[in-house]
C-alpha cells in the first residue's frame, strides 16, 4: 500500500503531462488527489496500532528499501494529501497555458517526492528525495520567469545543496559507526553507544537539516524568502506549507534517533531566535507575499521551541501547531494569491476594502489570521495552549513575546481587509475553484480550534484535556495582546524609517556559505565536541 | 585518505566563501561533492587489508569475505554522482542565463544590479 502512496502521484504527473489542457484529465487528477487524501486518512487510522512496512524489491530485511509508516509520518502524509488537493483544486481553472503541462508534472512529482520522503525508512533516500524535492521545487519557483527569480533561484539552488552536503558528509560517519542506513537499526545502535563519537555525525546532519528548515539564525532565512517572492501562489503555498515541513520531520526524527547526543537546549534557544527575529522581519516587509514568508519562520521558530523543550504536552503542541501551521499558512497563500492577482499588486500598502469587495475570500482569509495569531476558539489557539502551560517560566515570556510579534506583523497584513477599495467600479469575479479551498480552509482553522482535543486525538492519539479557565486565561492573555500589539503597531512602529532599511536587508551566497559553517562550530562547541 | 577527503571538503567550503566568481563557485561545489564521495568510498574499503572490488565472475575464485570491499557505499555513491550530476547541470543553466541577462558571472556586480533593480 505505501509504495502506491508514492508511485500514484507520480502516474498521476505522467497522465497529466500527456493530457494536460484536457478537462476531464484535469477531472481524474483532483478525483485521484481525493482519493489520495481519503487514503491517508486510512493510513492515520491503522498506524495507530502499529507500523505499517513496505519493503519494495523481493529482497526481505535491511537488503530492501523500506517504506515505513509510524504515526509521526502518517500524519505528514496526511497534510501532504491535504495540501496538494486544497492546491490542485485551487488551480482546476488556472495556468491553461501551453506549458501548463510542465508545470503539472512537476507538482506532482514534487507531492511523490514529499510523500516519499516521509514514508522512507531509509537515511540515504531521505538524501536522495530531498534533492529531488528541492530541485522541483527551484525549478517550479522559477516557473513564471520573473526577472529576478533566476539569481535567487540560484541562490537558493546552491545553498542547498551545499547544505545537502554536510548532511551526506555525516551520514558516512554514521554509516561507518553503525554499519546501516536503516532509521530503526540507526537509532537502536545508537542508543547503546558512547555519545562521544556520535557528536561529529550529529552535528554535521544537524547543519544540514537546520539549514533546511531555515532554523540557522538570519542567513539561512533570506535565499529561502526571496524565492516565495517570485513563486507562483501555489508554488508559494506549497513551499511555505510542505517543505518546512518536511525538514522539520527530518529534525525531529533525527533528535529521536540521536537521543544521547540530542542537543535540546541549543535548538531551544534556535528556536527562539528564529520565533522572535522571524516576527521583526515580518513586521518590517511591504508585500504581502513577503510578510507570509518570514512569518512562515517565525512559525518554524514556535514549533521548534515546542518540539525542543521536552514534555509530552509541550511537544504535542508543536506537532499539531506544524499541522495547524500547514493548513492557515496555506490559506492565507492562497488568499493573498487571489488578492494579488485581483487588485494587480501586492503592496499591502496600497490594496484596501478587500472584505467589501470579496466577502468570501476576506472571511477566509481573517479565520486563517486569527488561526495563526491563536485567537480563542482558533486552531492555533489550542496548540499554543499547550506550548504556553508546559513550558518552564522564561520560555512562557518568550512564547507570549512570540504571539505579541505575530500579532503585530499580522496587524498590518489585515489593513488590507479593511477601508475602501480603489478599484470600486470593476466587481471582482469570483473562480469558484479558488474559492472552494479558500473557504472550507478558513472552516477548518475554526473547527481545529473548537474540536481541538479531538483532532489531537485522531491524529496523535494523544488524550489532551484542555482545562476550561486555564483556556480563559489563555484566551485573555491573547486578547490583551493583540490590543497592546495594535497599539504598539499604530503609535511606535507604523511609519518608521527603519522599517523600509530592514525591508532591505539582503545577505549574499557567500555569507550564507559562511553562515552554515560557523553554524557547525557553533554547534561542535555548544554539544562539546572540542 | 580520510583526512584528505575532510580537509577537502573544508579547503572547498572556504572556497565557496571566498571565490568571487560563480564559475568558481560551481567549481568548489564539485570539489566539494567529491570529497564527499571520497570519504564513503574510503569507508567500503577500511575494514580490508587489500580490498578486492566486490565483483565476483567465477564463483570458485571466492576469496575470504572479510576482503571484499563494502559494496553498499559503492553503489550509493554512484547514485551521489548522478544527482550531484543532474544539480550541476541545472546550476550551469541557471548560470548561462544569468550570464546572458547581465553579461557577468562576478557575484558581486550581478548583486549589486539586483539590488538596484529592486529599490
Amino acid at each position: 500500500m505505501l509504495t502506491f502512496m508514492v508511485i500514484i502521484p507520480v502516474l498521476l504527473a505522467v497522465l497529466l503531462f500527456a493530457f494536460s489542457s484536457n478537462r476531464i484529465a484535469k477531472a481524474a487528477a483532483v478525483f485521484i488527489q481525493a482519493a489520495l487524501f481519503v487514503v491517508s486518512v486510512y493510513l492515520v487510522l491503522i498506524t495507530r496500532g502499529a507500523e505499517v512496512t513496505t519493503v519494495v524489491g523481493s529482497y526481505d530485511g535491511i537488503l530492501g528499501i523500506i517504506l515505513r509508516a509510524n504515526s509521526l509520518s502518517a500524519v505528514f502524509v496526511l497534510i501532504t494529501a491535504f495540501i496538494f488537493l486544497a492546491v490542485s483544486v485551487y488551480s482546476f481553472t488556472y495556468r491553461e497555458r501551453k506549458d501548463a503541462r510542465t508545470f503539472w508534472f512537476l507538482m506532482f512529482l514534487l507531492e511523490a517526492s514529499f510523500i516519499g520522503l516521509f514514508l522512507s525508512g531509509d537515511l540515504f533516500n531521505v538524501f536522495v528525495l530531498l534533492e529531488v524535492s528541492t530541485l522541483v521545487l527551484v525549478i517550479l519557483a522559477m516557473y513564471d520567469r520573473k526577472n529576478r527569480s533566476i539569481f535567487h533561484g540560484k541562490v537558493y539552488l546552491l545553498a542547498n545543496v551545499v547544505a545537502i552536503q554536510f548532511y551526506l558528509l555525516g551520514l558516512g560517519y554514521l554509516y561507518r559507526i553503525t554499519g546501516a542506513l536503516d532509521m530503526e537499526r540507526v537509532g537502536e545502535s545508537l542508543g547503546a553507544m558512547d555519545g562521544q563519537n556520535l557528536i561529529l555525525p550529529y552535528a554535521l546532519i544537524m547543519t544540514g537539516i537546520a539549514f533546511k528548515s531555515t532554523l540557522i539564525p538570519f542567513l539561512s532565512w533570506t535565499p529561502k524568502v526571496r524565492l516565495y517572492e517570485n513563486a507562483p501562489t501555489v508554488v508559494a503555498a506549497v513551499m511555505s506549507g510542505l517543505q518546512a515541513k518536511a525538514a522539520l520531520y527530518l529534525f525531529m526524527r533525527f533528535q529521536e534517533m540521536f537521543a544521547p547526543v540530542a542537543a535540546q537546549q541549543f535548538f531551544l534557544i534556535i528556536g527562539i531566535i528564529a520565533g522572535l527575529f522571524g516576527a521583526v522581519m515580518a513586521i518590517c516587509q511591504t508585500n504581502i507575499k513577503m510578510i507570509l514568508a518570514y512569518h512562515t519562520i517565525s512559525q518554524i521558530g514556535l514549533i521548534t521551541v515546542g518540539i525542543s523543550h521536552g514534555g509530552e504536552h509541550a511537544y504535542i503542541g508543536g506537532l499539531y501547531h506544524a499541522v495547524g501551521h500547514a493548513v492557515f499558512k496555506t490559506a492565507l497563500f492562497l488568499c493573498a494569491g487571489i488578492i494579488s492577482h485581483s487588485y494587480g499588486t501586492a503592496d499591502v500598502h496600497a490594496i484596501r476594502g478587500v472584505m467589501k469587495r470579496m466577502p468570501a475570500v476576506g472571511i477566509a482569509a481573517l479565520a486563517a489570521v486569527l488561526g495563526i495569531t491563536g485567537a480563542p476558539l482558533f486552531i492555533g489557539s489550542v496548540s499554543k495552549y499547550f506550548i504556553f502551560y508546559y513550558v518552564d517560566s522564561f520560555t512562557k515570556v518568550i512564547v507570549i513575546l512570540l504571539g505579541l510579534g505575530t500579532i503585530i506583523s499580522f496587524v498590518k497584513f489585515s489593513s488590507v481587509f479593511f477601508g475602501r477599495s480603489d478599484l470600486a467600479g470593476d466587481a471582482f469575479k469570483a473562480d469558484k475553484c479558488k474559492m472552494i479551498p479558500v473557504v472550507l480552509m478558513g472552516a477548518l482553522c475554526f473547527a481545529g480550534g473548537v474540536f481541538g482535543t479531538r483532532f489531537i486525538y485522531f491524529l496523535f492519539r494523544f488524550p489532551a484535556a484542555v482545562d476550561f479557565w486555564a483556556y480563559v486565561q489563555d484566551a485573555g492573555i491573547v486578547i490583551a495582546s493583540m490590543a497592546g500589539g495594535y497599539f504598539i503597531y499604530k503609535y511606535l512602529i507604523s511609519g518608521r524609517a527603519i522599517l523600509n532599511r530592514i525591508e532591505k536587508i539582503n545577505f549574499s551566497f557567500k555569507q550564507i556559505c559562511a553562515s552554515i559553517g560557523i553554524f557547525l562550530a557553533i554547534m561542535l562547541v555548544m554539544i562539546g565536541y572540542f | 585518505m580520510e583526512l584528505f577527503s575532510l580537509a577537502l571538503f573544508f579547503i572547498s567550503l572556504f572556497g565557496l566563501i571566498t571565490s568571487k566568481n560563480m564559475v568558481k563557485t560551481v567549481i568548489f561545489l564539485m570539489f566539494m561533492q567529491t570529497s564527499v564521495i571520497m570519504f564513503w568510498l574510503k569507508m567500503g574499503i577500511e575494514s580490508t587489508a587489500a580490498p578486492a572490488p566486490p565483483i565476483i565472475s567465477d564463483p570458485n575464485m571466492l576469496k575470504d569475505i572479510a576482503d571484499i570491499a563494502d559494496p553498499l557505499p559503492q553503489a550509493l555513491t554512484l547514485t551521489a554522482i548522478i544527482i550531484g550530476f543532474s544539480v550541476t547541470a541545472i546550476i550551469v543553466i541557471m548560470l548561462n542565463h544569468l550570464f546572458r541577462q547581465y553579461g557577468t558571472t562576478e557575484w558581486q556586480e550581478i548583486e549589486e544590479m539586483e539590488n538596484k533593480k529592486s529599490c
